[in-house]
């Protein structure tokens, strides 16, 4: 059994109705879950304050978020990534952020407390928010302040990223920090968002080997995407062995997402799923707070996270969608949606060029491989 | 513009058993600084001449010889790089780790190497990727206006622009390569799809129509 974080206020933090973060998407997935027959009955974490924001983030960050919050115009807000249309200014952002902030942070502690061994915030994930940066639609780094809880209470973390989009934010924040693992794969940033997550980035000073990054191909599977991750996480933990896993786990390298090119389907993001709390069992004494993230086609991510919620409890996969469900939400789910929970046999055709997508794979990771290994001794 | 079109080939390597006093004499006919270091086929080190001098330096605790094997003075692990990687990746990793040259590894083979005089000779069709962003591809006719129709059109939506590198296709038409302070770049390709826009990248996913 596992823990589950979420409350109404959540839903605050909305960029309008134009932008793909959109909070109609969790609402969804809890209803789904519900409407399978599961009796949801989250935690209602408090906000996180200003002082758990400024561990990670600058002073002058937050106070022009709280700034811009209160309508007070400023021609600086662009410096610090504010007001773009990744990141939009929205009335009472600062505290829409920090509950979301707050309910991973209250995950880390009721691990730290030993009350909870698996845990999942049904938000947050703002991976790409830097130190003194908006980005990737991300204010506040929910994820870098739990993992600093964790490392101030002694705790060495490691932090898995299977977003499709390059865990920046993260990476940035504990790029020279030997009490952090940190380990992205994602569809390679030489031409998407954020454009970094590169192999050559493998951490600084006494942290070299502890950024770990894996990026795939455009158009890449899932039997490479699983081959890839077999191929680096396992032994990273192993030879890491922290004390908790944090996972983001993005549902936007499922084939259907808008604004990536990875080609995972649910029974691919099912696999993943079991393989990481088998790692977790394995190599982090069962400790795993997970948060969700990007995923941007309303009907794959509230299928991919259902998946994910029922793996985590424990439950069977039912094979239908239910009909309630459906009815509800219509009008957002698009013209593709079928009958069944996990998506249909040969949802995509066969894709050429997947010979040499596979080879460049390989070759990436064989590469990554011979860069860090000379550190995990 | 990737790596493949402005690295140097062949490339010329010593062996990790080679003695110092050599690879001197090899960098200085040359007029190289950097030599990849082999091991049986392996790429096992590359032997700079800031190596050498700091390594045989009179002023070092205990001096190398000539005499010496390269292995030693050599630095390793070594960062490479792809036949295929875009060279603006290429240049960071340099400037992140303070080194001046790549290998360039298509699998395990050697196939170039690229230098930091490499990449000022395409200064200026190149700039730095420091801001998260993402990468626009377009292929632009070759006539007045075309770029401003493109940026005019990414400044509609405030789309920020973090660099614009231009060059000549093959096929008389100018590819250009925008870096996009957004997250958002294949629903913005979709759009200028539907304004006329040839766009090279974000393409089309296979499986949707």
């Amino acid at each position: 059994m596992a823990a589950l974080i979420h409350r109404p206020e959540y839903a605050g933090y909305d960029f309008g109705p134009e932008h793909p973060f959109t909070p109609a998407r969790v609402e969804m997935l809890l209803d789904l879950i519900r409407c399978l027959g599961h009796d949801v009955t989250p935690i209602a974490a408090p906000a996180a304050t200003r002082e758990d924001i400024l561990t990670v983030h600058d002073e002058a960050y937050v106070a022009m978020v709280e700034s811009l919050d209160q309508g007070i115009p400023d021609l600086e807000a662009d410096r610090f990534g504010l007001g773009t249309p990744d990141n939009p200014i929205f009335p009472g952002m600062d505290l829409a952020a920090r509950w979301l902030v707050g309910g991973t942070l209250h995950g880390a502690r009721m691990l730290m407390t030993g009350q909870e061994r698996r845990v999942l915030q049904l938000g947050g994930g703002l991976h790409h928010a830097q130190k003194a940066h908006a980005a990737g639609f991300c204010l506040y780094n929910d994820l870098a302040v739990a993992i600093r809880a964790f490392v101030d209470h002694g705790w060495r973390v490691a932090y898995l990223d299977i977003d499709l989009h390059h865990g920046d934010g993260v990476q940035n924040l504990f790029y020279g920090h030997s009490q952090v693992l940190t380990l992205s794969i994602h569809e390679s940033g030489h031409y998407l968002y954020p454009g970094t997550g590169h192999i050559q980035e493998v951490g600084n000073g006494s942290a070299r080997g502890m950024s770990v990054n894996i990026p795939l191909e455009p158009f890449t599977e899932a039997g490479d995407y699983l081959e890839a991750f077999e191929s680096v996480v396992p032994r990273a933990l192993a030879w890491f062995s922290p004390d908790v896993l944090v996972v983001q786990a993005g549902a936007d390298a499922h084939f259907a997402d808008p604004l990536g090119d990875l080609a995972l389907t649910t029974q691919a993001f099912q696999a993943l799923y079991q393989r990481i709390f088998g790692l977790a069992d394995a190599h982090a004494q069962g400790r795993v707070l997970l948060t969700l993230g990007g995923g941007y086609e309303a009907q794959a991510v509230a299928r991919v996270w259902t998946i994910l919620y029922l793996t985590l409890m424990g439950r069977a996969i039912p094979e239908r969608l239910p009909a309630e469900w459906l009815d509800r939400w219509r009008h957002l789910l698009g013209p593709d949606i079928g009958q069944d929970l996990h998506d249909p046999e040969s949802a995509i055709p066969e894709l050429a060029g997947r010979e040499a997508r596979a080879r460049r794979n390989r070759d990436v990771v064989a590469r990554l491989l011979d860069s860090v290994r000379p550190y995990w001794i | 513009m990737l790596v493949n079109e402005i690295m140097r080939k062949p490339v010329t390597v010593i062996q990790a058993t080679a003695l110092l006093g050599e690879a001197f004499h090899q960098l200085q006919a040359h007029g190289f600084r950097h030599l990849p270091v082999m091991d049986q086929g392996r790429l096992v080190g590359v032997l700079t001449d800031r190596d050498i001098r700091f390594a045989t330096s009179s002023l070092s605790p205990a001096p190398h010889t000539a005499d010496d094997p390269v292995s030693l003075a050599m630095s390793s692990p070594v960062s490479t790089a792809d036949p295929l990687d875009p060279i603006e990746d290429a240049a960071r990793i340099m400037r992140d780790r303070k080194i001046g040259c790549l290998p360039v590894m298509d699998g395990s083979e050697l196939v170039g190497i690229l230098t930091g005089m490499d990449l000022l000779d395409a200064l200026m069709l190149l700039t730095g990727v420091t801001k998260p962003s993402s990468r626009l591809e377009v292929a632009l006719a070759d006539r007045p206006g075309e770029l401003a129709r493109l940026t005019a059109f990414l400044a509609d939506r405030h789309v920020n622009i973090h660099s614009i590198l231009t060059h000549p296709g093959a096929d008389a038409r100018v590819r250009t390569v925008l870096r996009l302070d957004s997250n958002q770049t294949r629903p913005l390709a979709e759009e200028l799809r539907a304004d006329g826009f040839d766009i090279l990248w974000p393409r089309p996913k296979p499986w949707q129509h």
